[in-house]
């Protein structure tokens, strides 16, 4: 009787999973520590990789060469980078907390490694009378794992510029972390027009929900493609990418959160961004483009290679699109970000959300709900020009600007300025 | 339930390559001591006359509450969007109520101006609805200053 407990405590002990009360066979053990290593090494070569493409394309499309010396078309450039920073000094600076200064580039890098666990990238393999779906790990709350990973980085970005001690990373983090949780909600309601559609939380159940035919049963037409527009603009913000890289705007905040990390640490955080941007590619072919899916081909072998092809591919094409965005649009001003992030995008995905339900219960439900969503837009449209009139009326900026002062014998509306009879700058 | 563990694992494996990276460059780095002006917060060269602000405008303050309103409704929703195909007609009625009770508070907030960054255009009043001319344009100052044109203080 006492046997199950001490040995379920061994396991746990062992193994440090105390989800596995029945044990555990090695041969998983070993398909679990092949399925991390493959996942690991492939998610730092992509990182490599996808620098290189940046730096090259971002550099074809402004007329210039880019990266050509180390390597074959300047391939290993990533790679010189990254070991150089090696043998750089790290520099903590005297005002920083040095435990959270310490822990930042942990708690950016982490996430991002863990968020890719939930991507399926392929189909279903039996190898030895073991079969497995390539993918790392798939949880039943794959969804939530996720925005709780995303959420997770958001304390990276702010908690290094916090402990920089210094003005322009705590700016910068500010603004980052405003904006990150600002577009949060769209992101997180957009999602749920997918799990509406699917009718689970788990990634692989999502893929599955989309692979009866090639491109119609994609979440990308059944959801509306509104979601996915809201989704892709979200993720963007998310991630820091152009246009919305507020919190890193070099002409305004040096380097923003990380201008004061060198050496190694400012490595960790650059490849936490690049990697987050690689997941994230491959969250959006996973909840819209149906992942994997695509027409495949019977062959004798490796046939198991094709989903692979068709996943690799459609994020490529993503990660095509964040460097095109970045060589292609300005940057946002602060309020033109927020404005798009709270006034436009959240409504919309919630109505969306309101929307896909509807439709699902009825066609006349669906139409209901549509006069509803042009309702809001009406009222909402009312409320932020109310919002603007009253900002006016009150102008609740002014009150933190000093009242221009006014000066004996000028005009009051013109004090402050330069003026050169004025008894202020004449004396001087 | 055997999904978590590889994620365990991707984890300490993420913890190690991060720990490692580290020694390597404590081991690797050049370790001279640096000047008081290197440690010093970067500000484009000028020595900081004054510390970091810790007040911040209110309003990011009030992005992060009224993102908790958001936040608890999507977590509303999940659960319901996983169950919703039994729910039919009682789970959209009843998600309906929700929107609409959490919309009106967003329009309410969206028409105090809560959400509102852009800069306060109206801090100056434009000029006075007069033709623009020399009297209107110009402040006279001294003795033969007449009274306040154009501009209202």
């Amino acid at each position: 009787m006492t046997t199950a407990p001490v040995l379920s405590l061994i396991h746990v002990l062992a193994l440090g999973d105390p989800l596995f009360s029945n044990g555990v066979h090695w041969a998983e053990l070993l398909i679990v520590l092949i399925k991390v290593v493959v996942a690991f090494a492939a998610l730092m070569v992509s990182v490599m990789l996808m620098i290189w493409f940046e730096r090259k394309v971002i550099s074809d499309m402004q007329a210039r060469i880019g990266p050509n010396r180390a390597g074959p078309w300047g391939l290993l450039q990533t790679l010189a980078d990254g070991t150089k920073l090696f043998f750089k000094e790290d520099l903590m600076p005297d005002q920083a907390d040095r435990f959270v200064f310490k822990l930042a580039p942990y708690l950016s890098l982490l996430p991002a490694f863990l968020a890719f666990t939930i991507v399926p990238v392929g189909g279903v393999v039996t190898v030895a009378s073991h079969t497995f779906e390539l993918q790392v790990a798939d949880p039943p709350v794959g969804i939530l794992f996720l925005l709780a990973m995303s959420s997770v980085s958001v304390y990276g970005v702010m908690l290094a510029g916090w402990s920089s001690g210094s003005k322009y990373p705590l700016l910068g983090s500010v603004r980052a972390s405003a904006q990150m949780i600002s577009y949060e909600a769209a992101l997180g309601m957009s999602v749920v027009t997918v799990v509406l559609i699917a009718g689970t939380l788990s990634t692989r159940g999502i893929i599955n929900a989309q692979s009866h035919t090639f491109f119609t049963s994609w979440n990308l037409i059944r959801t509306g493609v509104v979601p996915f527009v809201l989704f892709m603009i979200a993720i963007t913000a998310e991630l820091q990418r152009p246009p919305f890289d507020l919190a890193e705007a070099d002409s305004e905040l040096v380097g923003g959160f990380h201008t004061e990390y060198a050496s190694i640490r400012f490595a960790m955080f650059f490849l936490a961004e690049f990697m987050n941007t690689i997941t994230m590619s491959a969250v959006i072919v996973t909840l819209f483009l149906g992942g994997p899916d695509g027409p495949t081909a019977h062959l004798p072998v490796l046939s198991w290679l094709i989903p692979i092809g068709w996943f690799l591919g459609k994020t490529v094409v993503f990660l095509f699109v964040y460097v095109w965005l970045r060589a292609a649009l300005p940057r946002l001003r602060y309020d033109q970000l927020m404005d798009l992030g709270w006034k436009i995008l959240i409504p919309l995905s919630l109505g969306w959300v309101l929307l896909v339900a509807a439709v699902l219960v009825g066609g006349w439900w669906g139409a209901g709900i549509f006069l509803g969503m042009a309702l809001g837009f009406g009222l909402l449209v009312r409320a932020v020009v109310v919002g603007k009139e009253r900002d006016s009326d009150t102008g609740s900026l002014s009150a933190d600007l000093p009242a221009p002062r006014a000066l004996p014998g000028s005009d009051p509306g013109r004090a402050g300025r330069f003026d050169p009879s004025s008894p202020r700058t004449s004396g001087l | 339930m055997d999904q978590y563990l590889p994620i365990l694992v991707l984890l300490v494996l993420g913890i190690l390559f991060a720990a490692l990276s580290f020694v390597a460059s404590s081991l690797l780095a050049p370790r001279k001591r640096p000047t008081t002006a290197k440690l010093a917060p970067y500000e484009c060269g000028i020595v900081p006359d004054r510390e970091p602000p810790q007040r911040f405008p209110v309003r990011f303050y009030l992005v992060a509450m009224i993102f908790i309103i958001f936040d608890i409704e999507i977590v509303f929703l999940y659960p319901w969007a996983v169950i919703f195909r039994s729910l039919r007609t009682f789970g959209l009625i009843e998600v309906i109520v929700f929107a609409v009770i959490v919309f009106v508070s967003f329009l309410y907030l969206v028409s105090n101006g809560a959400l509102d960054w852009g800069p306060a255009k109206s801090l100056r009043p434009a000029l006075s609805d007069g033709p623009r001319t020399t009297q209107s344009t110009i402040a006279r100052v001294g003795p033969d200053a007449g009274p306040p044109t154009g501009r209202a203080a």
